[in-house]
């Protein structure tokens, strides 16, 4: 009911979803969701966002349309397709990923009607909402871990690509580990620089960079880049080091089975409870314009113990998590 | 009988400018030079990775697909075809090498099935240029979307279902069996940890290139001296070259042009292929969408480079190969001692210029050069990571366009050839 007070000029669907929480009438929302590079099955990023596209087709029954980006694209592609999404009755719309910043800004402003939502750009316009995350907060805590692991003193960071986005997870990580163990030795290394993007798909090229940095003594290694991390488990298995994912939980997934062993913790990103927030916020009218911030405290990010690498650690872990919930520690983001 | 006509008219004289003639000696006192250098810019700088064992090996595994797909090139242009469609075929390669090592649970069933993957993509250029005479560059671009699209269609249909694959990637591969000298590996290692000028730096090399090499890295490298073997020293190699040179001469000579550019094309997609086959199952250990690149249009530009021949292209994917390895491990500490070794480089090009040719503004302007580049190295402490992630580019466009500043491409590179007509 609440719904009409801010669904504006798309109130005939909030109307019809806001009344009763039932099924049928929410089925009328049909979601456009556009992937950015890579899309479903990258086993990150897009998947995450995947799931819980698919846990509103389940529990909210919402319709979906799903459309991929491909290598290279421009922004007139990214363009063309939100349009198409908009143009086709698709509402809301959901860009997945950064690269569509400039896209949404342009598009939203052509269909004021239609609700987007980007994720990871904070993009402004009336009907844009921002779903953003502390990814920082989250490498902090891996920081921690890594510092704390390390036998060495010495630890590695792999960037997919040196994009801002990116410099927030080599920002916390660093953050964490300089606060476990001052005198840590930290190596970087982006992958490739923008415009080229194909570091955050080059597993050869994740190998190599993680191969330099056990070789060069650190022990354990934290990857955000992608499909590249495949490479950094890779070397970490060859050089008998430690391995940190990313995104998912990645000592989890089927995919990176073979890797189980050298992954001792992910930062999780929670882009699945993101989207599915907006979906349900936006089937019940209360979907909100401007920045949405996912952190510790709303559990938008943390770490994964899968495996139980990290057991020993985890109180410590934990007391830092608690500092940054409270305030006590803020973690830069850049 | 080629020879016959050609100096009867001229007055003998001596030949205008001697030809240099890279030998194997020449060869290994150069890379020995090098290896000084490296080894003085590494005692001054610190930066031990120059000429680690780490990134030798490296430097060899992110050669290797370049190379490969260089050779591809070189096969089919020297046929006349021009392969702008490596980079399809590449992906070919990926994506078929990953299937067939998890079909076969081998992974050299997937390096035999890299190379077929490769060879489609080879074919569909040879019908688009050779039979139907299709534009080659239209043709070429054509695959390369095509291998693209037709990959992450197979990849829903195969890799999907898989545990531990999806719509963009393999569950992970078998591994590639590894090769190493016995006996000499811990000395080696010992020797390089002690950063001994000079020594440690030959360790370091010569543990790179005999220690855990795979079996793959061996076949490629084989390949080299092979393509060049076939194509300048058999009747069939002449025959390809000629195809690439005078269609028409050819076919009056009754070498059916349009077989032999068919087989050369081919071959071309095979390797490109196989250069995919080594990226998915050595170099990551799983296929991952895009992930070449553009590795396929790197070694068709190192293949020009090399001037259309197997010796350049290597030396050009070994350079790329080495560079990107140097600044993908230890970025920007290694690329600026590289920065000592192209100003001590270009200080001994000036002073050659200087003596042995007698060009004083030349050696001027590069003597500018060394002292232009030795300044940004002495102010500097290291390269800013922008810079690092394209050093390769640079550097292997700088040599290879300062080496071979007289590039010939075969005469009938790229032009359709039709049967019957007379060029």
């Amino acid at each position: 009911m609440a719904a009409a007070a801010c669904g504006g000029s798309d109130s005939p669907t909030t109307a019809s979803t806001g009344g009763a929480s039932s099924a049928p009438a929410a089925a009328s929302v049909k979601v456009g969701l556009a992937y950015d590079i890579g899309g479903r099955g990258d086993g990150s990023f897009n998947d995450a966002a995947a799931a819980g596209l698919d846990k509103a087709v389940s529990e909210l029954k919402v319709d979906k349309k799903e459309l991929e980006a491909t290598q290279g694209e421009t922004d007139a592609q990214k363009e063309e397709r939100l349009r198409l999404l908009a143009s086709g009755g698709f509402n809301p719309v959901i860009a997945v990923g950064f690269a569509y910043s400039a896209a949404v800004t342009k598009v939203a402003a052509e269909f004021p009607d239609i609700k987007f939502a980007i994720v990871d750009d904070g993009a402004k316009g009336a009907n844009i909402t921002n779903l953003l995350f502390a990814e920082e907060q989250g490498s902090f805590l891996v920081g921690v871990a890594a510092a704390l692991k390390s036998q060495k003193g010495n630890v590695g960071f792999v960037g997919g690509v040196d994009v801002p986005l990116i410099h927030k997870f080599e920002a916390g990580f660093v953050a964490g580990a300089k606060a476990a163990k001052p005198d840590i030795k930290i190596q970087k290394k982006y992958l490739t620089q923008p415009p080229d993007f194909s570091g955050f798909g080059d597993p050869a090229k994740g190998k190599t960079a993680a191969q330099g940095m056990f070789d060069a003594g650190a022990d354990v290694v934290y990857q955000a880049a992608g499909g590249s991390g495949a490479g950094v488990f890779e070397a970490a298995k060859a050089a008998g080091g430690m391995a940190i994912g990313v995104d998912s939980d990645q000592a989890a997934l089927p995919a990176y089975a073979d890797d189980k062993d050298v992954i001792i913790t992910s930062m999780l990103k929670k882009v699945d409870v993101a989207v599915f927030d907006f979906l349900k916020n936006f089937a019940a009218g209360t979907v909100k314009a401007g920045p949405a911030i996912y952190d510790l405290k709303a559990g938008g990010v943390d770490y994964s113990t899968t495996g139980g690498k990290i057991d020993d650690i985890k109180s410590k872990i934990d007391e830092y998590k608690q500092k940054i919930i409270s305030g006590e520690i803020t973690v830069p983001s850049s | 009988m080629t020879v016959t006509g050609v100096s009867v008219g001229r007055p003998l004289e001596a030949p205008p400018a001697r030809r240099f003639r890279l030998t194997l000696p020449i060869l290994l006192a150069g890379v020995a030079a090098l290896v000084v250098l490296l080894s003085i810019a590494r005692v001054v700088t610190g930066a031990n990775d120059i000429t680690s064992g780490g990134t030798v090996s490296a430097a060899l595994g992110l050669a290797v697909p370049i190379g490969l797909a260089g050779l591809g090139g070189l096969w089919s242009e020297r046929s006349g075809v021009v392969n702008i469609g490596l980079e399809g075929m590449m992906i070919l390669g990926t994506w078929f090498g990953a299937w067939g090592s998890l079909q076969f649970h081998s992974p050299w069933a997937g390096v035999i099935a890299g190379a077929i993957g490769g060879a489609l993509g080879g074919a569909i250029h040879a019908l688009a240029t050779v039979t139907f005479g299709v534009d080659h560059i239209i043709a070429g671009v054509a695959i390369n979307i095509v291998g693209l699209g037709f990959t992450q269609y197979l990849s829903k249909l195969f890799f999907d279902g898989m545990p531990g694959g999806g719509a963009k990637q393999s569950p992970g591969l078998p591994h590639m069996p590894t090769l190493s000298v016995p006996g000499i590996g811990e000395p080696l290692r010992t020797l390089e940890a002690r950063h001994w000028f000079l020594l440690s730096d030959f360790a370091g090399v010569l543990r790179g290139i005999t220690q855990d090499v795979s079996s793959f890295t061996i076949l490629a490298i084989l390949l080299v001296p092979l393509s060049f073997y076939a194509l300048w020293r058999t009747a069939f190699g002449l025959r390809v070259r000629a195809c690439g040179e005078r269609p028409g001469a050819a076919e009056s000579l009754g070498v059916n042009v349009y077989l032999y550019k068919w087989i050369a094309v081919l071959i071309s997609g095979a390797l490109a292929g196989l250069g995919g086959a080594f990226l998915s199952i050595v170099a990551a250990g799983i296929y991952r969408d895009g992930q070449t690149g553009g590795r396929g249009y790197i070694g068709l530009a190192a293949m020009i480079f090399g001037n259309w021949r197997p010796g350049g292209l290597a030396g050009g994917a070994v350079l790329f190969g080495y560079t990107d390895a140097l600044q993908l491990r230890q970025g920007g500490t290694s690329v600026h001692a590289l920065l000592l070794v192209v100003a001590m480089l270009l200080a001994a090009v000036a002073v050659y210029q200087l003596v042995r040719q007698r060009r004083n503004t030349a050696a001027l302007i590069t003597a500018i050069g060394a002292i232009v580049v030795f300044a940004v190295f002495a102010v500097t402490d290291t390269v800013p990571e922008q810079f690092t992630s394209f050093t390769p580019h640079l550097t292997t466009l700088l040599v290879l366009s300062l080496a071979s500043q007289r590039l010939r491409m075969p005469a009938a590179d790229g032009i359709p050839y039709r049967r019957g007509q007379t060029i």
